[in-house]
């Protein structure tokens, strides 16, 4: 190999640099044995560098194919073919490219798997700090590309970086462009979904215990904005997930036959008469909700709601389902109406499931209801018997229960007495069934932190909540909340204060808000940066392809057949041309009268007519004198014109700016006499010349 | 010569065919996982290899390329064709390659050690390239095509221009050792610098020392007056000069005659005694020094080689 092919040791160091930053964000997804060995590979590059070791041989290398071949399996095994899989295998191949690197070529190889790497990053974090990362790591990329581009004979070898940031710069209009303008395409193929993202959030499924373990979490579950009005107070924050109807004993579920959500079972099951069922009064409330990947169906929404969203469904419980699993973030507009009514006729068959209860068990449950029963008058008083029940009795609200014994509704209610509220809703729910009231618990968030930077609501993992909805003659199904009679601060402020003495709430949010909500600026800076992360999710994460629509469709009103994204692609395409044009026509002359060249260039392409353009080397007075001698027409203002020409470049005082442009001036107004003077005369042919030309 | 956008190419290198590919398959991962980002990153890579063409067309841009003069060579050596790069406008310029292409290029390049030639305009308004060619047959030598090309910055796209200079060389013919005719080997017009008699010659001037010159013919004294290194030039009180004929090398092939002739001028030109040069149609009268080889060396190459 010629030593041109080889890598210029100031590049080396870029490469190696933006290797570690690309495998970098994979830390996470990554056994630590790969990792150990990514790192011992770009270490070995390193020495190889400082001629401490020599590049690999045969052995080496089948050594190395080997150890990748078993860690691969290693990973399908333990995640089965998918992104983590190819993610590792990709690095590794990566890193011992790295050890073999020797030539040109192979930098380039490893330096394109490194976007591949950057893309890998990407499918598992789109955030703003991990888009500037890689952004940095692009740029570490580019760094290393234009190193290698570089030849190290310069006698002190220009820093490649700001070069580098440079184009990294200016990359981005069109990057903006195409991003806005690109049509999105539908998934190809099926594409197996990132094991990591299990399943989060709330779940078809309640079990004491459950939303308490939620209630250990601060992830983000989703975001809202709420248009034109001022979102509501805090404790009319309900948001609706899943309708739970069946009890066994212990656990409340959705239904027992439709676990699996089945698709084409439930679109059948969606179509129901709203219009029927539905009394609204008020005005509705519109917002924009951005909820995080939960791999589940369903999606959470506040009161009674409408999806403004075509691909959204409703089910006969009023929850709302997405079409697919929610496996990426997804943004949806809903309509919801804080005054409503629904089923003021109640359908014998829905009555049936929310009384029903399992034939035995909970006797002193059952017992109670019967008592309050019967000093009631009426369902509502009853509803109000046993949320005092929960207030007079010492019930305490807690993430960490005593655990309970066979009758789960008797030991909590008489026992142990403190709960989560899936304590609270199911007792209650049950309560009311044993007493013959419809009833049945509601899983979703209740509450949200107010953002005001950017004006949105955040609403954490640790809002999971649950809560009734009992079926009262004349109203309707009507929302009742037993933890609010129990602890009325987690649903009047918040979680955060319901059990800011919680040993388990704190120590699960010592970082977070809860944690350090006392520290004024850290609070700001994190509201700060939430409400940046909250546009740029809104903004660019979310572009997809009704995001796309909609953008044409603000901005250029109605898109028929796509006739104005043409038009804006084709416009953006031209003002690039004609940027990039200017930038290479743009004119540096340094040389002395340069400008007058212009004029002199133009006059020489006139008179090329006459087959009399200026030859290669001709001096302008020798120039002057051919034409001449051909256009006598012409000899007074090509004389005037060479003269000016010849003092302005040859002149022995060099002229300031002014004194040139005045030259310039001059010498157009001849240029255009001698264009005058020549319309009169025929052009020579420039065939006929050809033809009878002497060598 | 100056390159513009009418004799500049550009085109994908195979790095960039890679880049795109790879862009490529990011965007369809984009599609597949709907990742806004992955997109953006696509596009970013498109932008980039766009911006790439750019850079590298700019790097020759308005390059002037002037031919200037190149010392001859013997056959066989390497030519170094200089030529003098400028640039009208301050921008720099770098990753320049320059090598020649076309022609007899194919046996010219053979175990030549750089046929490529790298250089990097940065600041300075002007600078001066060599470029290698293996000269195969005397002669004047016209250079072949010269590609200038440029990957930088990224190595995405390879911007070239092929470029005919008036570049041209003269190759003596290759020196074949020869002995000396034994006519030149007469004691009495010896040509070895050892067998120079003192007494035998007798003054005749004052001449620069060159390497090579008999310490004992330095004129210490006017070196002691700081006039320099001087030699005293004595001339050999010989009547007869020696001549280089044709007919030395009688039987051999023009080519093989010419060279040992080359090689005799080399060799008689060390000495101090005065040649001349009989062949076929030309005759040049017995001299010595630097010009006088040259010359005779000029005759040699472009004997009979009006082609």
């Amino acid at each position: 190999m010629k030593r041109s092919h080889h890598i210029p040791n100031h590049a080396l160091i870029w490469i190696l640099l933006s290797v570690t930053l690309a495998i970098l964000p994979q830390v996470n997804n990554l056994p630590y044995d790969l990792l150990l060995l990514a790192g011992a590979c770009v270490l070995w590059r390193l020495l190889i560098h400082m001629e401490v070791l020599k590049f690999p041989r045969k052995p080496a290398k089948l050594i190395a194919f080997l150890i990748i071949a078993i860690s691969l399996a290693y990973q399908i095994q333990r995640f089965g073919p998918g992104l983590e899989s190819a993610a590792s295998l990709l690095t590794m191949g990566f890193a011992f490219k790295l050890i073999e690197m020797r030539y040109r070529r192979d930098v380039y190889i490893v330096l394109s798997l490194c976007f591949m790497l950057v893309m890998v990053a990407l499918l598992y974090s789109q955030s703003a700090i991990m888009t500037i990362y890689l952004l940095v790591c692009i740029w570490a990329v580019l760094t290393a590309m234009v190193s290698v581009n570089r030849s190290a004979r310069q006698a002190s070898p220009r820093l490649a970086y700001p070069l580098a940031g440079k184009i990294l710069l200016q990359a981005f209009p069109l990057t903006i462009v195409l991003f806005v303008v690109f049509p999105r395409i539908a998934p190809l193929w099926a594409v197996p979904i990132p094991s990591e993202g299990a399943t989060t959030g709330v779940t078809d499924e309640m079990s004491p215990g459950d939303l308490s373990q939620l209630g250990r979490s601060s992830d983000l579950a989703f975001r809202v904005k709420f248009e034109n009005t001022p979102p509501p107070l805090h404790s009319d924050l309900y948001w609706r997930g899943l309708v739970l109807e069946d009890f066994d004993g212990e656990t409340w579920r959705r239904s027992r036959s439709r676990s699996a959500y089945g698709a084409a079972a439930q679109r059948v099951d969606f179509q129901f008469q709203w219009e029927d069922r539905v009394q609204i009064s008020g005005q509705p409330l519109s917002y924009n909700v951005i909820l995080e990947p939960t791999h589940q169906p369903w999606i959470y929404a506040l009161h009674l709601a409408e999806p403004v969203n075509s691909n959204l469904l409703r089910s006969r419980n009023f929850e709302i389902f997405n079409s697919s699993l929610v496996s990426s973030r997804l943004s949806y507009d809903m309509r919801s109406y804080p005054g409503n009514r629904t089923d003021v006729v109640l359908l014998d068959s829905v009555r049936r499931r929310a009384l029903q209860l399992p034939d035995d068990g909970n006797s002193r449950a059952r017992e109670l209801a019967e008592e309050l029963r019967s000093s009631t008058i009426n369902d509502r008083d009853f509803v109000y018997a046993v949320l005092a029940f929960f207030q007079e009795n010492p019930f305490y609200y807690t993430l960490n229960p005593s655990l309970l014994g066979e009758d789960r509704i008797d030991d909590f209610l008489f026992g142990t007495q403190e709960g989560f509220c899936e304590h609270y809703a199911s007792a209650f729910a049950y309560l009311m069934r044993a007493a013959g009231i419809p009833a049945r618990v509601v899983v979703g968030y209740q509450g949200a932190e107010y953002n005001r930077y950017e004006d949105f609501l955040q609403i954490f993992q640790y809002n999971a909540h649950a809560w009734n909805e009992v079926w009262l003659e004349g109203e309707g199904w009507v929302r009742v909340d037993p933890t609010a009679a129990v602890a009325p601060e987690r649903v009047e402020t918040g979680v955060e204060a319901a059990l800011a003495n919680d040993p388990a709430f704190r120590e699960q949010s010592l970082l977070m808000s809860v944690g350090l909500g006392g520290i004024d600026w850290i609070n700001t800076l994190r509201m700060r940066l939430e409400a940046f992360e909250y546009e740029w999710n809104r903004l660019v994460v979310n572009y997809d392809v009704g995001a796309q629509f909609d953008f044409f469709q603000d901005n250029l009103g109605s898109s028929e057949n796509g006739t104005r994204q043409k038009l804006f692609l084709g416009m953006s395409l031209l003002l690039l041309t004609v940027l990039f044009v200017w930038a290479l026509s743009r004119k540096r002359v340094t040389v002395k009268g340069g400008i007058l060249d212009s004029a002199y260039l133009a006059l020489s392409e006139e008179l090329s007519h006459y087959q009399l353009a200026r030859r290669m080397g001709e001096g302008p007075v020798d120039f002057q004198d051919r034409v001449v001698a051909q256009l006598p027409e012409i000899s007074d203002l090509m004389n005037q014109f060479t003269e000016i020409y010849i003092s302005a470049i040859y002149g022995a005082v060099q002229l300031s700016e002014a004194e040139e442009k005045q030259g310039l001036t001059q010498l157009r107004q001849l240029l255009k006499e001698i264009k005058q003077c020549l319309r009169h005369i025929q052009p020579v042919k420039s065939a006929q010349f050809t033809l009878f030309k002497m060598p | 010569m100056r390159l513009h956008q009418r004799n500049i190419f550009i085109l994908p290198s195979g790095h960039g065919l890679i880049f795109l590919g790879v862009a490529g398959l990011i965007f369809i991962a984009a599609i597949n996982y709907a990742v806004s980002l992955a997109f953006g990153l696509a596009f970013f890579m498109v932008s980039l290899f766009l911006l790439s063409i750019f850079y590298t067309y700019k790097n020759l841009h308005r390059l002037q390329l002037t031919a200037l003069a190149t010392a001859p060579v013997f056959c066989g050596e390497t030519i170094l064709f200089n030529i003098s790069l400028s640039r009208s406008d301050s921008e720099p310029a770098e990753g320049l390659v320059f090598e020649f292409i076309g022609g007899f290029l194919a046996k010219a390049r053979e175990g030549l050690s750089e046929p490529q030639t790298f250089a990097d305009l940065l600041n300075s308004e002007n600078l001066e390239i060599q470029v290698s060619v293996r000269a195969t047959r005397r002669g004047e030598i016209q250079a072949p095509l010269l590609r200038v090309s440029s990957v930088f910055p990224l190595g995405l796209a390879r911007a070239w221009s092929v470029v005919d200079l008036p570049l041209a060389c003269l190759v003596y013919p290759r020196p074949i050792p020869t002995p000396l005719p034994p006519a030149m080997a007469d004691p009495g017009q010896s040509l070895g610098l050892h067998s120079k008699r003192a007494g035998a010659e007798e003054f005749e001037g004052f001449r620069d020392y060159q390497p090579g010159d008999p310490l004992r013919q330095l004129a210490w004294k006017n070196m002691a007056k700081g006039q320099g290194m001087l030699v005293k030039e004595l001339s050999e009180p010989v009547s007869s000069s020696l001549w280089l004929n044709w007919e030395l090398f009688y039987g051999l092939p023009v080519e093989e005659k010419l060279s040992r002739l080359s090689y005799l001028v080399l060799r008689l030109s060390q000495g101090s005694s005065p040649f001349g040069l009989k062949i076929p149609g030309v005759l040049i009268e017995p001299g010595i020094g630097p010009a006088h080889r040259s010359r005779l060396l000029r005759t040699l190459a472009l004997f009979e080689s009006a082609e």
